[in-house]
Protein backbone atom coordinates (compact mmCIF):
# COMPACT_ATOMS: atom_id res chain seq x y z
CA UNK A 1 0.00 0.00 0.00
CA UNK A 2 1.31 3.55 -0.95
CA UNK A 3 2.50 5.45 2.18
CA UNK A 4 0.20 8.04 3.14
CA UNK A 5 2.27 11.27 3.64
CA UNK A 6 3.28 10.23 -0.38
CA UNK A 7 -0.10 9.90 -1.12
CA UNK A 8 -1.38 13.12 0.44
CA UNK A 9 1.74 14.97 -1.60
CA UNK A 10 0.48 13.74 -4.86
CA UNK A 11 -3.29 14.57 -3.97
CA UNK A 12 -1.90 18.17 -3.30
CA UNK A 13 -0.33 18.36 -7.17
CA UNK A 14 -2.38 18.86 -9.44
CA UNK A 15 -0.38 17.08 -12.23
CA UNK A 16 -0.62 13.67 -9.84
CA UNK A 17 -4.12 14.30 -8.03
CA UNK A 18 -6.69 12.71 -10.51
CA UNK A 19 -4.64 9.06 -10.05
CA UNK A 20 -4.22 9.76 -6.54
CA UNK A 21 -7.21 10.72 -5.73
CA UNK A 22 -8.63 7.22 -7.31
CA UNK A 23 -5.85 4.91 -5.17
CA UNK A 24 -7.67 7.15 -1.55
CA UNK A 25 -10.90 6.37 -2.91
CA UNK A 26 -10.31 2.47 -3.80
CA UNK A 27 -8.03 1.84 -0.47
CA UNK A 28 -10.85 3.34 1.87
CA UNK A 29 -13.66 3.11 0.46
CA UNK A 30 -14.59 -0.07 1.79
CA UNK A 31 -13.72 0.83 5.14
CA UNK A 32 -15.89 4.19 4.92
CA UNK A 33 -18.52 2.15 3.44
CA UNK A 34 -19.28 -0.16 6.47
CA UNK A 35 -18.66 2.85 8.93
CA UNK A 36 -21.41 5.02 7.41
CA UNK A 37 -23.50 2.35 6.77
CA UNK A 38 -24.23 1.06 10.55
CA UNK A 39 -24.55 5.04 11.20
CA UNK A 40 -27.66 6.25 8.61
CA UNK A 41 -28.59 1.49 7.74
CA UNK A 42 -29.67 1.81 4.43
CA UNK A 43 -27.64 1.40 1.14
CA UNK A 44 -28.98 4.11 -0.98
CA UNK A 45 -28.42 6.83 2.17
CA UNK A 46 -24.82 5.22 2.68
CA UNK A 47 -24.06 5.86 -0.77
CA UNK A 48 -25.16 9.60 -0.65
CA UNK A 49 -23.10 9.79 2.12
CA UNK A 50 -19.92 8.25 0.76
CA UNK A 51 -19.60 9.87 -2.12
CA UNK A 52 -20.76 13.42 -0.67
CA UNK A 53 -17.24 12.21 1.87
CA UNK A 54 -14.93 11.63 -0.58
CA UNK A 55 -16.10 15.25 -2.50
CA UNK A 56 -15.23 16.69 0.23
CA UNK A 57 -12.38 15.45 0.73
CA UNK A 58 -10.94 16.14 -2.56
CA UNK A 59 -12.27 19.75 -2.61
CA UNK A 60 -10.68 20.19 0.95
CA UNK A 61 -7.51 18.12 0.81
CA UNK A 62 -5.46 21.99 0.15
CA UNK A 63 -6.45 22.88 3.88
CA UNK A 64 -5.45 19.31 5.70
CA UNK A 65 -2.20 20.21 7.71
CA UNK A 66 -1.28 16.86 8.86
CA UNK A 67 -2.46 17.40 12.52
CA UNK A 68 -3.79 14.06 12.24
CA UNK A 69 -3.41 10.65 10.12
CA UNK A 70 -5.03 10.88 6.95
CA UNK A 71 -7.26 8.09 7.12
CA UNK A 72 -8.79 10.11 11.01
CA UNK A 73 -9.71 12.73 9.10
CA UNK A 74 -11.76 11.24 6.55
CA UNK A 75 -13.12 8.86 8.96
CA UNK A 76 -13.81 12.18 10.81
CA UNK A 77 -15.90 13.75 7.92
CA UNK A 78 -17.57 10.57 6.88
CA UNK A 79 -18.59 10.58 10.53
CA UNK A 80 -20.20 14.46 10.90
CA UNK A 81 -21.69 13.68 7.35
CA UNK A 82 -23.41 10.88 8.48
CA UNK A 83 -24.45 12.68 11.33
CA UNK A 84 -25.35 15.79 9.54
CA UNK A 85 -27.10 13.86 7.03
CA UNK A 86 -29.60 12.14 9.58
CA UNK A 87 -30.19 15.39 11.32
CA UNK A 88 -31.27 17.11 8.16
CA UNK A 89 -33.74 14.06 7.30
CA UNK A 90 -35.27 14.13 10.80
CA UNK A 91 -35.63 17.93 10.13
CA UNK A 92 -37.56 17.45 6.96
CA UNK A 93 -40.05 14.53 8.32
CA UNK A 94 -40.31 16.79 11.51
CA UNK A 95 -39.72 14.41 13.71
CA UNK A 96 -37.32 13.73 16.66
CA UNK A 97 -33.42 12.05 16.21
CA UNK A 98 -34.98 8.80 18.23
CA UNK A 99 -38.12 8.54 16.14
CA UNK A 100 -35.85 8.82 13.56
CA UNK A 101 -34.15 6.18 14.31
CA UNK A 102 -36.95 3.77 15.34
CA UNK A 103 -37.77 4.37 11.93
CA UNK A 104 -34.69 3.51 9.97
CA UNK A 105 -34.70 0.28 11.61
CA UNK A 106 -38.27 -0.79 11.22
CA UNK A 107 -37.17 0.04 7.49
CA UNK A 108 -34.72 -2.48 7.57
CA UNK A 109 -37.65 -5.63 7.89
CA UNK A 110 -38.26 -4.13 4.17
CA UNK A 111 -34.77 -3.36 2.47
CA UNK A 112 -33.66 -6.04 0.34
CA UNK A 113 -30.45 -5.04 1.28
CA UNK A 114 -30.46 -5.99 5.17
CA UNK A 115 -30.11 -9.97 5.20
CA UNK A 116 -30.24 -9.91 9.08
CA UNK A 117 -32.34 -13.01 10.74
CA UNK A 118 -34.33 -11.86 13.72
CA UNK A 119 -31.86 -11.49 16.41
CA UNK A 120 -29.54 -9.12 14.46
CA UNK A 121 -32.50 -7.00 13.63
CA UNK A 122 -32.92 -7.23 17.33
CA UNK A 123 -29.47 -6.18 17.86
CA UNK A 124 -30.11 -2.79 15.33
CA UNK A 125 -33.30 -1.76 17.98
CA UNK A 126 -30.85 -2.54 20.48
CA UNK A 127 -27.99 0.25 19.18
CA UNK A 128 -30.60 2.43 17.94
CA UNK A 129 -31.21 3.13 21.98
CA UNK A 130 -27.52 4.10 22.48
CA UNK A 131 -26.63 8.11 23.02
CA UNK A 132 -25.08 9.21 19.80
CA UNK A 133 -21.43 8.64 21.13
CA UNK A 134 -21.86 5.13 22.62
CA UNK A 135 -23.28 3.96 19.40
CA UNK A 136 -20.37 5.28 17.28
CA UNK A 137 -17.76 3.36 19.76
CA UNK A 138 -19.50 -0.07 19.78
CA UNK A 139 -19.71 -0.05 15.80
CA UNK A 140 -16.04 0.84 15.65
CA UNK A 141 -15.12 -1.31 18.01
CA UNK A 142 -17.01 -4.68 17.61
CA UNK A 143 -17.68 -4.30 14.26
CA UNK A 144 -14.85 -2.61 12.69
CA UNK A 145 -12.63 -3.90 15.33
CA UNK A 146 -10.76 -0.68 15.53
CA UNK A 147 -8.35 0.08 18.34
CA UNK A 148 -9.18 2.33 20.82
CA UNK A 149 -5.98 5.22 19.97
CA UNK A 150 -7.39 5.17 16.48
CA UNK A 151 -11.06 6.07 17.87
CA UNK A 152 -9.66 8.31 19.82
CA UNK A 153 -8.35 9.98 17.21
CA UNK A 154 -11.09 10.41 14.96
CA UNK A 155 -13.50 10.91 17.82
CA UNK A 156 -11.13 13.30 20.25
CA UNK A 157 -12.01 11.18 22.95
CA UNK A 158 -9.63 10.00 25.92
CA UNK A 159 -9.19 5.97 25.36
CA UNK A 160 -10.40 5.87 28.72
CA UNK A 161 -13.93 7.69 27.87
CA UNK A 162 -14.03 5.21 25.01
CA UNK A 163 -13.31 2.17 27.36
CA UNK A 164 -15.90 3.44 29.62
CA UNK A 165 -18.66 4.25 26.74
CA UNK A 166 -17.80 0.27 24.88
CA UNK A 167 -18.55 -0.96 28.13
CA UNK A 168 -21.59 0.44 28.57
CA UNK A 169 -22.88 0.34 25.26
CA UNK A 170 -21.96 -3.64 25.37
CA UNK A 171 -23.90 -4.13 28.49
CA UNK A 172 -26.99 -1.85 27.35
CA UNK A 173 -27.13 -3.58 24.39
CA UNK A 174 -27.00 -6.99 26.09
CA UNK A 175 -29.48 -6.21 28.31
CA UNK A 176 -31.99 -5.55 25.90
CA UNK A 177 -31.12 -8.64 23.56
CA UNK A 178 -32.22 -10.49 27.24
CA UNK A 179 -35.03 -8.91 27.51
CA UNK A 180 -38.22 -10.29 26.36
CA UNK B 1 12.57 -12.32 27.45
CA UNK B 2 10.17 -13.72 30.19
CA UNK B 3 9.81 -12.42 33.07
CA UNK B 4 10.45 -14.67 35.97
CA UNK B 5 8.71 -15.17 39.56
CA UNK B 6 11.58 -15.29 41.98
CA UNK B 7 10.33 -17.69 44.36
CA UNK B 8 9.17 -20.40 41.86
CA UNK B 9 10.59 -21.06 38.48
CA UNK B 10 7.11 -19.95 36.90
CA UNK B 11 7.19 -17.98 33.53
CA UNK B 12 4.47 -16.22 31.79
CA UNK B 13 4.30 -15.26 27.79
CA UNK B 14 6.05 -11.70 26.82
CA UNK B 15 4.35 -8.75 27.26
CA UNK B 16 1.59 -10.97 29.36
CA UNK B 17 0.73 -8.48 31.93
CA UNK B 18 0.88 -5.18 29.94
CA UNK B 19 -1.82 -6.54 27.90
CA UNK B 20 -3.91 -7.75 30.49
CA UNK B 21 -6.28 -5.29 31.71
CA UNK B 22 -7.34 -4.38 27.60
CA UNK B 23 -8.02 -8.04 27.45
CA UNK B 24 -9.52 -8.56 30.75
CA UNK B 25 -12.01 -5.50 29.62
CA UNK B 26 -12.41 -7.04 26.18
CA UNK B 27 -13.63 -10.48 27.71
CA UNK B 28 -16.42 -8.35 30.46
CA UNK B 29 -17.14 -6.43 27.34
CA UNK B 30 -17.82 -9.35 25.61
CA UNK B 31 -15.28 -9.23 22.28
CA UNK B 32 -16.47 -10.78 19.05
CA UNK B 33 -13.63 -13.12 18.48
CA UNK B 34 -14.20 -14.47 22.19
CA UNK B 35 -16.17 -17.19 22.02
CA UNK B 36 -17.47 -17.88 25.92
CA UNK B 37 -18.26 -14.07 24.87
CA UNK B 38 -21.40 -12.48 24.70
CA UNK B 39 -25.11 -12.66 23.14
CA UNK B 40 -23.89 -9.79 20.72
CA UNK B 41 -24.38 -11.90 16.76
CA UNK B 42 -20.35 -12.01 14.99
CA UNK B 43 -22.43 -10.23 11.81
CA UNK B 44 -24.94 -7.17 11.85
CA UNK B 45 -27.03 -8.67 8.35
CA UNK B 46 -25.95 -5.71 6.16
CA UNK B 47 -25.64 -6.67 2.99
CA UNK B 48 -24.87 -4.32 -0.45
CA UNK B 49 -25.64 -4.49 -4.30
CA UNK B 50 -22.97 -6.79 -6.14
CA UNK B 51 -20.30 -4.88 -7.76
CA UNK B 52 -21.77 -1.96 -5.79
CA UNK B 53 -17.60 -0.95 -4.88
CA UNK B 54 -16.73 -1.27 -8.89
CA UNK B 55 -18.46 1.92 -10.04
CA UNK B 56 -17.77 3.68 -6.83
CA UNK B 57 -15.13 5.27 -8.53
CA UNK B 58 -16.75 6.65 -11.61
CA UNK B 59 -19.98 7.58 -9.83
CA UNK B 60 -17.48 10.03 -7.46
CA UNK B 61 -15.91 11.41 -10.48
CA UNK B 62 -19.27 12.02 -12.31
CA UNK B 63 -20.54 14.05 -9.17
CA UNK B 64 -17.12 16.20 -9.13
CA UNK B 65 -17.38 16.71 -12.88
CA UNK B 66 -20.88 18.13 -12.46
CA UNK B 67 -20.03 20.55 -9.03
CA UNK B 68 -17.62 22.00 -11.35
CA UNK B 69 -19.60 24.85 -13.58
CA UNK B 70 -20.07 25.23 -16.49
CA UNK B 71 -19.10 28.40 -18.35
CA UNK B 72 -21.97 29.10 -21.43
CA UNK B 73 -21.76 32.07 -23.60
CA UNK B 74 -24.76 34.36 -24.06
CA UNK B 75 -25.90 34.33 -27.73
CA UNK B 76 -25.92 38.02 -28.55
CA UNK B 77 -29.37 38.01 -29.68
CA UNK B 78 -30.86 36.58 -26.60
CA UNK B 79 -28.23 38.77 -24.22
CA UNK B 80 -30.18 41.71 -26.02
CA UNK B 81 -33.06 40.13 -25.16
CA UNK B 82 -32.16 40.04 -21.32
CA UNK B 83 -30.77 43.54 -21.26
CA UNK B 84 -34.21 45.01 -22.64
CA UNK B 85 -36.26 42.46 -20.07
CA UNK B 86 -33.70 44.22 -17.25
CA UNK B 87 -34.34 47.65 -18.25
CA UNK B 88 -37.94 47.29 -17.84
CA UNK B 89 -38.48 45.18 -14.93
CA UNK B 90 -35.52 48.15 -13.56
CA UNK B 91 -38.32 50.89 -14.52
CA UNK B 92 -41.22 49.22 -13.46
CA UNK B 93 -39.82 48.60 -9.98
CA UNK B 94 -38.56 52.25 -9.66
CA UNK B 95 -41.87 53.43 -10.64
CA UNK B 96 -43.68 51.44 -7.92
CA UNK B 97 -40.76 51.95 -5.39
CA UNK B 98 -41.45 55.73 -5.44
CA UNK B 99 -45.23 55.60 -5.25
CA UNK B 100 -45.20 53.03 -2.58
CA UNK B 101 -41.91 54.95 -0.62
CA UNK B 102 -43.99 55.60 2.27
CA UNK B 103 -43.27 52.55 4.58
CA UNK B 104 -40.08 52.61 6.82
CA UNK B 105 -37.97 49.61 5.53
CA UNK B 106 -37.78 46.46 7.60
CA UNK B 107 -35.49 46.59 10.33
CA UNK B 108 -33.90 43.72 12.83
CA UNK B 109 -35.82 44.66 16.01
CA UNK B 110 -39.12 45.06 13.83
CA UNK B 111 -38.94 40.85 13.13
CA UNK B 112 -40.53 38.93 16.04
CA UNK B 113 -38.53 36.57 18.26
CA UNK B 114 -41.11 33.67 16.85
CA UNK B 115 -40.33 34.43 13.42
CA UNK B 116 -36.60 33.86 13.87
CA UNK B 117 -37.11 31.05 16.11
CA UNK B 118 -39.39 29.53 12.74
CA UNK B 119 -36.87 30.30 10.50
CA UNK B 120 -33.93 28.27 12.22
CA UNK B 121 -36.66 25.45 13.19
CA UNK B 122 -38.17 25.49 9.53
CA UNK B 123 -35.19 26.16 7.35
CA UNK B 124 -32.41 23.53 6.51
CA UNK B 125 -29.51 26.11 7.16
CA UNK B 126 -26.72 22.75 6.22
CA UNK B 127 -24.76 23.24 9.48
CA UNK B 128 -23.57 20.20 11.29
CA UNK B 129 -23.49 20.99 15.31
CA UNK B 130 -19.39 20.78 15.11
CA UNK B 131 -19.66 23.80 12.53
CA UNK B 132 -22.09 25.73 14.55
CA UNK B 133 -19.95 24.71 17.61
CA UNK B 134 -17.40 26.65 15.28
CA UNK B 135 -18.87 29.87 15.18
CA UNK B 136 -20.15 30.55 18.65
CA UNK B 137 -17.99 30.96 20.96
CA UNK B 138 -19.18 28.42 23.79
CA UNK B 139 -16.47 29.63 26.23
CA UNK B 140 -18.12 33.07 26.74
CA UNK B 141 -21.99 31.86 26.91
CA UNK B 142 -23.67 31.62 29.98
CA UNK B 143 -26.38 28.69 30.61
CA UNK B 144 -28.71 31.80 31.12
CA UNK B 145 -28.09 33.41 27.64
CA UNK B 146 -29.96 30.13 26.27
CA UNK B 147 -32.38 29.29 29.13
CA UNK B 148 -34.90 31.91 30.68
CA UNK B 149 -35.07 29.76 34.34
CA UNK B 150 -32.01 28.31 36.21
CA UNK B 151 -31.73 24.69 36.80
CA UNK B 152 -31.64 23.32 40.00
CA UNK B 153 -28.61 21.05 41.07
CA UNK B 154 -31.28 18.96 42.53
CA UNK B 155 -33.21 18.66 38.47
CA UNK B 156 -29.66 17.53 37.05
CA UNK B 157 -29.44 14.78 39.42
CA UNK B 158 -32.90 13.79 39.23
CA UNK B 159 -32.37 13.59 35.40
CA UNK B 160 -29.08 11.95 35.71
CA UNK B 161 -31.13 9.29 38.37
CA UNK B 162 -33.50 8.39 35.20
CA UNK B 163 -31.83 8.37 32.67
CA UNK B 164 -28.08 6.35 33.82
CA UNK B 165 -28.46 2.99 35.52
CA UNK B 166 -25.38 3.50 37.48
CA UNK B 167 -24.53 6.87 38.52
CA UNK B 168 -21.05 5.42 40.02
CA UNK B 169 -19.91 4.21 36.64
CA UNK B 170 -19.76 8.15 35.08
CA UNK B 171 -16.72 8.74 36.42
CA UNK B 172 -17.45 12.57 35.70
CA UNK B 173 -13.85 13.67 35.88
CA UNK B 174 -12.02 11.73 34.57
CA UNK B 175 -14.37 10.26 31.50
CA UNK B 176 -15.97 11.94 28.58
CA UNK B 177 -19.08 10.70 27.15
Amino acid sequence: MIAEETLLNELKQLETQAKAFEVLVNTYKERLYWHIRRIVLNHDDTDDVLQNTFIKVYKNINGFKGDSKLYSWMYRIATNEALTFLKKKSNKLGISDSELQDKLVSNLQADVYFEGDEIQLKLQKAIATLPEKQKLVFNMKYYQEMKYEEISEILNTSVGGLKASYHLAVKKVESYLKAD
Amino acid sequence: MNKKNNKKDFNTPEGYFEGFSDRLLDRMSGSKNDPKGSLLPKSDGFSLPEGYFNSLNKKIQDKLNEDTPKIIALQRRRKFYYLAAAAVAAILLLTIGIRTNTSSDPTFEGLANSEIEDYFEYNDLGLSTYEIAEVIPVDELEISDIMDDAIEEENIIDYLNDSIENIEELNLTDYEY
